[in-house]
């Protein structure tokens, strides 16, 4: 069996477990619960570690189990350098996101029953490599995002909230459903697979013609786009997270949301590599609507979570424009963008769980001076929002100069207002942040406000934090891992237009003689 | 001989000094301090200890690869040539006596650990740009020096000043640095390489390898040096900056941080065409003429000095417009001892006077607080060029390098006839006459700790013209094109009247002329006279030509204008459609409701019309 099996079948196993354990014995679910997300941080590092990303076998740890052969179905999970860093990633978070639930505390059976869900769905759609799994995974881990948000949420926007990101989030998954399943019937009745790799040995003898490619790219783009909050279709994301209970906001911002851009990686570019770069030009527009367009609205936010939340899907931005460039140096950056904000947005949304807690508001007005009864966790959110506007030493800085350094051939004018983006709108609404919520003088009222002071308090920060700096300061443990896979993903990419397709009069018929 | 680990040593004690202190002795403050002091002398030890080993070699370079990726390779070394050997002994000598100044200044504050982990943090991310040997490197230190220098402006955050002070201080760089950056990208897309030493071969081989990008791509970088050093139109921060307390002021704001834009500027002073030195020069004239002007109207003695050293940033700069590299290394140097000196000279009086700031409020601390006030005078008389203080030497090169340009020439006489007079008028009402305050008349001199590292600071400040500093950098510049500072003997304290007559006297009655007048105006003045005789003139000068307020505003028409613009698309354009898509579905859902309501009688009513109408349609019409 593989290591990945265990990593995504500990959740479930958990998940069980916590369905039998009766619902006062909150001590037990809790441990239980904890037990099973700390066991696949070790497995992911451990395998981390010793992944070596020497050409041969293009997936590594990887288990296959055919499940449906006349459909193609087959339970197959491994790993490249692509979704190695992102494995390892879910698998911290999640940790961390048990770690901080206990603020939770009604129905908690349910709660971590529901969380434990959530958790095995996501680190089954990073493990695996059928694309059936895949999308099943990915759907198994929205609906307890839809339920915890209504059911643990917070806030008087709650209810819109969940209905929005329901809606959004369905649709989107809907457009992708039907981009998936297009690209499958590309591949003649008798040899049709879902696996990843079997479409791509397929489609890398067999290009699809030119039109099915232009039918078949807007429908992932927007479709996975939608789950990404590509601009304009993010709304969502800010309102959702801000109405979401702390672990969920973690997981599906952090983890979850990479689903679509991981998708897009996997699936879009590759196998539909002429319609993709027929839509570059789109992509890089559309980016800066995330990188520039949100980071506006996010400083206009009075709610922190608020502006954590367009902060976050600004900073999807960046991964777009490393997709847009279709350069090893760009997708490489984007690929470490996705890996260091999955760490920051759970990060900083462990923080403004911690501060709401506390404070019992995120009105930015009603705060200030909290840095002076909060050192720890106001030293932690202040590097959280450093690393979010680019401060190297961060993994943040290391993806998204790459992005900026592998863009600026293909569209040096993007590439110039998305580091304005970066370096200017990112300071100032991550230091208005700071500004108004820990600087300034304390107000009375925060007198009872108290600081995560045992160390078991701590460990989640620590953890993510921890994770963040070493990528920052050694990101070559990522890239070198990353370079192969990403390269070969390229190959199929990059490739030249077909050149009698595109030149190809369509109104005229051709004739076969 | 071409070792460089002690280098690597310097670089990254000052980062594990910061690192224990932030991690394991927060609680023990005098454990603190002490790791700190050790790190940062240890560090001066071992500058010392490289200048020697280095001394006579031209280049050392040593460099680790940090990220490689197809043409693209981010590298982090350390590089030695006689330019930052010379920046290497100013940071750790300035920082290490700032370090002890600081142990005694800041021993009474509640959170002396982080203040010295802060200092530590500095310390690394200043030698780091020290040491660069690739644009990357250096951008990656520009940013930890921007952070690290807010975390100590914004050391007592709970002032809404200070709070206010560091975010603008960090923002106004973060302008700068977008320049710099897009500048980084321009010149690697074309070049593919960011290494210094290959950039310089590669421009040596074929020059226009730039093309139609060099200048565009010059300014662009000179754009980093603009927010750091504090630049028109991005000087606004530095004034505010001095919230922080007054040894960083000292340290970060007056000595080293805020000369890391003219350090930049001299490494790569080969990629800047004409135009783009042009451009330089007048920025840097500018800032010189504008910042003295502001300064001679200010009434708090930090601010005075903040003008001080925005002016003095200012000649510099325009010394790199003039291709005087030498010479605004030269200055860089003398300025960072003499302002130092001042600056911790004024935080002797503000310590005295128990943080009193408005020297309207001192006077008479001559006789109270004798070494600080010797050392003062000397400092002043460094800043404002008087002959036989080093002062006047690097200032001398500067003039003496922009007198073919008559403009450039008239505008740092001028410079330098304010920078007298508010030099002597801060000198004058501070420390002559009578004491105007309760706590200016129980002043007392301050304890050794701080007043030692004044008298250590003297010396430089009145001999460093004369000991080799412009000979050190003389032949650093040449290849390059660059013109050289003086050559000649090293001990030779009349060289510039031989090398430039005109510029030196001229320079030399600048200074007679900006002492008298502020002998006949502040001498035992009890008020300020200028704003009664020049009100106009006088009031946009205390407000600092409404800088600030010019800015405000323009930055809410345009970035907070855009801000809600999106804000208002958000919440009412892309939300109202939302908020449509979910009301039309619903209000269709209630329409269609009403058809279904479960009564057969209706559905054969309607079945039955459904039928006539169809019939009707297809038979009769």
């Amino acid at each position: 069996m593989s290591l990945l099996t265990y990593i995504l079948g500990l959740p479930f196993l958990g998940a069980l477990l916590v369905l039998m354990i009766p619902g006062n014995f909150k001590f037990i679910i809790r441990s239980v619960a904890q037990l099973v997300t700390a066991i696949p941080v070790l497995l992911a590092v451990w395998m981390f570690y010793n992944f070596n990303s020497a050409p041969g076998v293009e997936f590594k740890y990887d288990q296959m189990v055919s499940w449906i052969p006349s459909l193609g179905i087959s339970y197959h999970v491994g790993v490249d350098g692509i979704n190695l860093g992102l494995v390892l990633m879910a698998t911290v978070v999640a940790f961390a996101a048990v770690c901080v639930s206990n603020e939770i505390k009604v129905r908690e059976k349910e709660y971590y029953f529901l969380l434990l869900i959530m958790i095995g769905g996501i680190f089954g759609a990073f493990c695996c490599l059928d694309v059936f799994f895949l999308y099943f995974f990915h759907e198994l881990a929205l609906i307890p995002t839809f339920i915890m948000i209504g059911v643990w949420g917070r806030g008087m926007n709650r209810n819109y909230a969940t209905f929005q990101i329901t809606i959004y989030l369905t649709i989107g998954a809907l457009i992708a459903l039907f981009g998936l399943i297009a690209v499958y019937l590309q591949i003649p009745v008798g040899s049709r697979t879902f696996d990843l790799m079997g479409m791509t040995n397929y489609f890398r003898a067999h290009p699809i013609a030119l039109n099915s490619q232009h039918f078949i790219f807007p429908l992932l783009l927007f479709g996975f786009g939608i789950l990404v909050s590509l601009w304009p279709f993010h709304t969502w994301a800010p309102l959702g997270y801000g109405s979401a209970p702390t672990a969920t906001a973690m997981l599906h911002a952090g983890v979850l949301k990479k689903f679509g851009l991981y998708m897009l990686l996997r699936i879009a570019l590759p196998f539909l590599p002429d319609a993709a770069q027929s839509w570059l030009d789109i992509i890089a527009v559309l980016c800066l609507g995330n990188i520039v367009y949100c980071g506006f609205v996010a400083m206009r936010q009075k709610d922190l979570n608020l502006l954590i939340g367009n902060s976050s899907v600004a900073h999807m931005g960046f991964v777009f424009l490393g997709f847009a460039s279709l350069s090893l140096i760009g997708v490489t950056g984007a690929l470490i963008v996705m890996v260091a904000h999955g760490f920051l947005a759970a990060l900083t949304f462990a923080l403004s769980g911690y501060i709401y807690k506390q404070t019992d508001t995120l009105d930015m007005k009603e705060m200030g001076g909290l840095l002076r009864k909060l050192p720890f966790i106001g030293c932690a959110m202040i590097m959280a929002m450093m690393a979010g506007c680019g401060l190297p030493g961060f993994a943040n800085f290391a993806g998204e100069s790459l992005v900026l350094f592998g863009a600026y051939s293909n569209f040096p004018v993007m590439t110039a207002i998305a580091i304005w983006g970066a370096l200017v709108i990112g300071a100032i609404y991550m230091l208005r942040g700071v500004r108004n919520v820990l600087h300034g003088p304390l107000s009375e009222k925060w007198n009872g406000v108290v600081d995560a002071s045992s160390a078991w308090r701590r460990v989640p920060y620590i953890l993510l934090i921890g994770f963040l700096l070493v990528f920052g300061f050694c990101p070559s443990l990522l890239t070198e891992k990353i370079k192969p896979s990403a390269q070969a993903v390229l190959n199929m990419a990059q490739r030249p237009v077909q050149p009698l397709l595109k030149k190809a009069p369509k109104h005229l018929p051709i004739r076969v003689k | 001989m071409n070792d460089t680990k002690l280098a690597w040593m310097i670089l990254f004690l000052p980062l594990l000094s910061a690192a224990a202190i932030a991690l394991f002795t927060q609680k023990f403050r005098r454990l603190s301090i002490g790791i700190s002091i050790a790190s940062v002398v240890a560090t001066f030890l071992m500058s010392v200890a490289c200048f020697f080993q280095f001394h006579g070699v031209n280049v050392a370079d040593s460099t680790v690869e940090w990220i490689s990726i197809d043409s693209l390779s981010f590298e982090i070394g350390v590089h030695i040539d006689s330019l930052s050997l010379l920046m290497l002994l100013v940071v750790t000598g300035i920082g290490s006596l700032i370090h002890i100044y600081s142990s005694v200044y800041m021993k009474e504050d509640r959170a002396v650990s982080r203040y010295f982990a802060s200092l530590s943090l500095f310390m690394f991310s200043m030698l780091g740009i020290v040491l660069s040997t690739n644009f990357l490197q250096m951008f990656i230190f520009w940013e930890l020096v921007g952070v690290s220098s807010y975390l100590l402006i914004g050391f007592w955050y709970e002032r809404e000043a200070a709070a206010d002070a560091c975010k603008k201080a960090f923002i106004t760089n973060r302008i700068g640095d977008f320049g710099f950056l897009l500048g980084i990208i321009i010149i690697w897309s074309i070049t593919q390489t960011l290494s210094f030493t290959k950039l310089q071969d590669l421009l040596h081989t074929s020059p226009w390898l730039l093309g139609g990008m060099a200048t565009l791509s010059g300014v662009c970088i000179f754009g980093g040096a603009m927010g750091k050093s504090a630049q028109f139109p991005l000087h606004v921060w530095l004034p505010d900056a001095m919230e922080g307390p007054t040894p960083v002021s000292a340290l970060i704001h007056a000595a080293t941080m805020v000369a890391a834009g003219v350090y930049m500027l001299c490494r790569v002073f080969f990629i800047f065409t004409p135009d783009a030195l042009h451009f330089i020069a007048y920025i840097g004239a500018i800032t010189a003429l504008l910042a003295a002007l502001i300064a001679v109207q200010q009434n708090d003695i930090k601010r005075i000095l903040a003008y001080s050293t925005l002016s003095q940033l200012g000649y510099m700069v325009m010394a790199v417009g003039v291709a005087a590299p030498g010479a605004a290394m030269f200055h860089l140097v003398t300025h960072a001892f003499f302002k130092a000196m001042l600056f911790l000279g004024a935080g002797s009086v503000i310590h005295a006077l128990h943080h009193e700031q408005d020297i309207w409020k001192m006077g008479g601390l001559k006789e109270k607080m004798p070494v600080t006030f010797w050392t003062f005078l000397a400092g002043t008389m460094a800043l404002c060029g008087v002959p036989f203080f080093s002062g006047f030497y690097s200032k001398d090169a500067i003039l003496a390098a922009a007198w073919d340009n008559g403009w450039l020439f008239g505008i740092g006489i001028i410079a330098a006839v304010l920078t007298t007079f508010y030099m002597f008028r801060l000198v004058f009402v501070a420390f002559y006459g009578e004491a105007r305050s309760e706590s200016s008349d129980h002043a007392h001199e301050s304890p050794k700790a701080m007043t030692v590292p004044l008298m250590i600071l003297l010396v430089p400040s009145v001999i460093g013209g004369y000991i080799g500093i412009s000979q050190m950098l003389a032949h650093f510049f040449v290849p390059h094109g660059g013109e050289t500072g003086h050559e000649g003997s090293v001990f030779d304290p009349l060289a510039p009247f031989g090398h430039a007559p005109m510029a030196a006297l001229l320079g030399f009655l600048a200074v007679l002329v900006g002492v008298a007048a502020a002998y006949t105006l502040y001498y035992k003045a009890d008020e300020d006279p200028i704003p009664f005789k020049m009100r106009m003139l006088a009031r946009m000068m205390r407000n600092r030509f409404y800088f600030d307020e010019i800015y405000a505003v323009f930055i809410n028409y345009t970035h907070e204008g855009l801000a809600k613009f999106a804000d208002f698309v958000d919440r009412w354009v892309i939300g109202g459609a939302v908020h449509q898509a979910h009301g039309s579905t619903e209000s269709a859902g209630r329409a269609l409701r009403i058809v279904q309501t479960g009564s057969l009688q209706t559905y054969t009513f309607l079945f039955a019309a459904g039928l006539a109408v169809v019939l009707y349609l297809v038979l009769i019409h």
